[in-house]
């Protein structure tokens, strides 16, 4: 690119993680049955998401799933147009967070609305999808 | 605790820097910041590296930074808090002199963007936040992240994107007056509002570029620097905080409550006021974060960043002239040099260097804001003539 003289590295370095989810797996299950669920504490009552074993407030460990329902407000979003390396396949995506009611907030793609029409305070709805390897992930669309 | 002063700095030119590698890199600001000092090397005896690293082919860039400029048997680490690692390691040197551990130490700051291909250092980016619930499933880019920001300060305080244009052609201004800087050229309102969308509605020009850098200052206790010199720069606080890695856990979008906690902490340790600031760096790793700063750290009100560029208040001759280096939208932002290079800018100003992007120094006070991440951390750290 510059012209200067650079060693060209003969090595390459391919990086694929596990990701442990065993303490949170009926996210991931319920997701499959289209149900969005999230962790409550029974010590202290705080609900997360994304979902935790161990309270970030009380440090218990005991906690029971609640149901985080559909629909939820749009609160800030984005359109990807040069996105990172490995998803250069994708066409331009819109990022988006949303609120549910309660005021738990996750970040997820808004799909089937362009950019230029989405609006802050919008009511979407959350909806399961599973990647071409199977794995389960979450939208919002336009509720 | 003893009072600390930077004696030296040094700086290495910013940009595509394909021709050395990051030992070469870091050597060039490390030499000068020791000629500036005039002291020998060998009476440094800690060396903290702030570097991010990933995308250079050393893993270890503490020990082959120390081994190429001959700093033999130093104390050193490297430290990392993202793209704010830099001021992490003028903390980190800066406590060691503090507490007595020695009378003279340095904070390196280098990172080499460009080894690997464009696509993936933006990936090597976007992975920074948090992985499995941001990037796994939905390729966050940082564009991205601070266009979340923008959007919602867009919607919550009529902020537009001539304002956000308006940040970058006050940084490429000062930047044609930086021969440090990777950008060195004017622009204007038109061609940053016609530059590509990066993420909507960030453009090119709302964007800093990827950089390759080094910085380093020199610290000395009290004693050893009035040896030094006559021109002292005193580190009089340095106030640092943190938030959440899942964005969707922050409560609003339209500033950074690290910044503003951060702010907070090194104005009560320096006890000095927003308004007796004279010069400062923001953390403009995009437009919108230098309008969002100017409200987290109190340089006007919540909501009021965009009146501040539009009445050219952060330009010299306004309230407080901010990013003379031309920022890190025109100077260039390598991760972990940038809060060093932050911190050699404001100590020229303090010292009256800075030629002909000098602010007027009324008070001697200088504020350097370095944000790592999406606000993940953010460092203030205040220096001082006196």
């Amino acid at each position: 690119m510059s012209g200067d003289p650079a060693l060209h590295s003969r090595r390459s370095l391919t990086l694929r993680f596990d990701i442990p989810i065993s303490r949170t797996k009926e996210f991931w299950d319920a997701l499959r049955e289209g149900r969005f669920v999230t962790t409550k504490c029974k010590e202290c009552g705080n609900v997360a998401f994304p979902p935790q074993a161990d309270c970030s407030r009380c440090m218990s460990s005991q906690f029971e799933w609640v149901d985080l329902g559909k629909e939820a407000t749009l609160v800030t979003f984005t359109r990807v147009q040069i996105t990172p390396a490995s998803f250069v396949e994708n066409d331009p995506y819109v990022i988006a967070i949303a609120e549910f009611k309660g005021g738990t907030k996750a970040l997820a793609w808004l799909e089937g609305v362009e950019a230029e029409k989405a609006k802050p305070g919008m009511k979407v709805k959350v909806e399961s999808r599973t990647s071409k390897e199977g794995n389960p992930y979450y939208v919002f669309v336009q509720a | 605790m003893g009072r600390v002063a930077i004696v030296g700095v040094g700086h290495s030119k910013f940009g595509r820097r394909t021709d050395v590698n990051v030992a070469e890199l870091a050597f060039e600001s490390i030499k000068g910041a020791v000629e500036d000092a005039g002291i020998d090397k060998k009476e440094i005896k800690n060396v903290v590296v702030g570097s991010a690293g990933g995308w250079y082919e050393e893993s270890l860039p503490a020990v082959i930074v120390n081994e190429y400029a001959g700093l033999d048997s130093v104390g050193t680490m490297r430290v990392e808090a993202a793209c704010a690692s830099g001021s992490a390691a003028l903390k980190a040197a800066c406590n060691s002199i503090a507490s007595g551990e020695g009378d003279i130490a340095m904070a390196v700051g280098v990172e080499k963007m460009t080894e690997v291909d464009t696509m993936t250092s933006v990936e090597l980016i976007g992975r920074a936040g948090s992985y499995t619930w941001e990037f796994e499933n939905y390729g966050m880019t940082f564009p991205a992240y601070y266009a979340l920001y923008a959007v919602a300060h867009m919607n919550r305080f009529g902020t537009t994107e001539e304002d956000m244009a308006r940040v970058a052609v006050k940084a490429h201004h000062y930047g044609s007056m930086n021969p440090n800087a990777q950008f060195q050229k004017e622009i204007t309102i038109e061609k940053a509002l016609g530059s590509q969308v990066v993420s909507w509605p960030l453009k090119l020009y709302d964007a800093c570029p990827l950089s390759d850098g080094s910085a380093a200052v020199i610290l000395a206790s009290e004693d050893v620097a009035r040896k030094l010199t006559d021109t002292p720069v005193w580190v009089r606080g340095i106030g640092y905080s943190s938030d959440s890695a899942n964005l969707s856990r922050r409560p609003d979008y339209v500033g950074l409550g690290a910044s503003v906690e951060a702010a907070r902490r090194a104005y009560s340790i320096a006890k000095v006021e927003p308004s007796s600031v004279d010069v400062a760096t923001c953390h403009d790793c995009f437009t919108i974060a230098e309008l969002m700063a100017y409200e987290d750290l109190g340089f006007c009100k919540k909501g009021e960043g965009a009146k501040m560029i539009r009445e050219g208040e952060t330009e010299i001759g306004g309230r407080i002239p901010v990013n003379l280096d031309g920022g890190l939208k025109a100077k260039g932002h390598p991760i972990g040099a940038t809060g060093v290079s932050m911190a050699v800018e404001v100590t020229k100003q303090l010292r009256n260097e800075a030629g002909s992007r000098q602010a007027p120094i009324k008070n001697g006070i200088g504020l350097v804001h370095n944000v790592g991440g999406t606000g993940h951390y953010a460092y203030v750290t205040i220096l001082s003539r006196d």
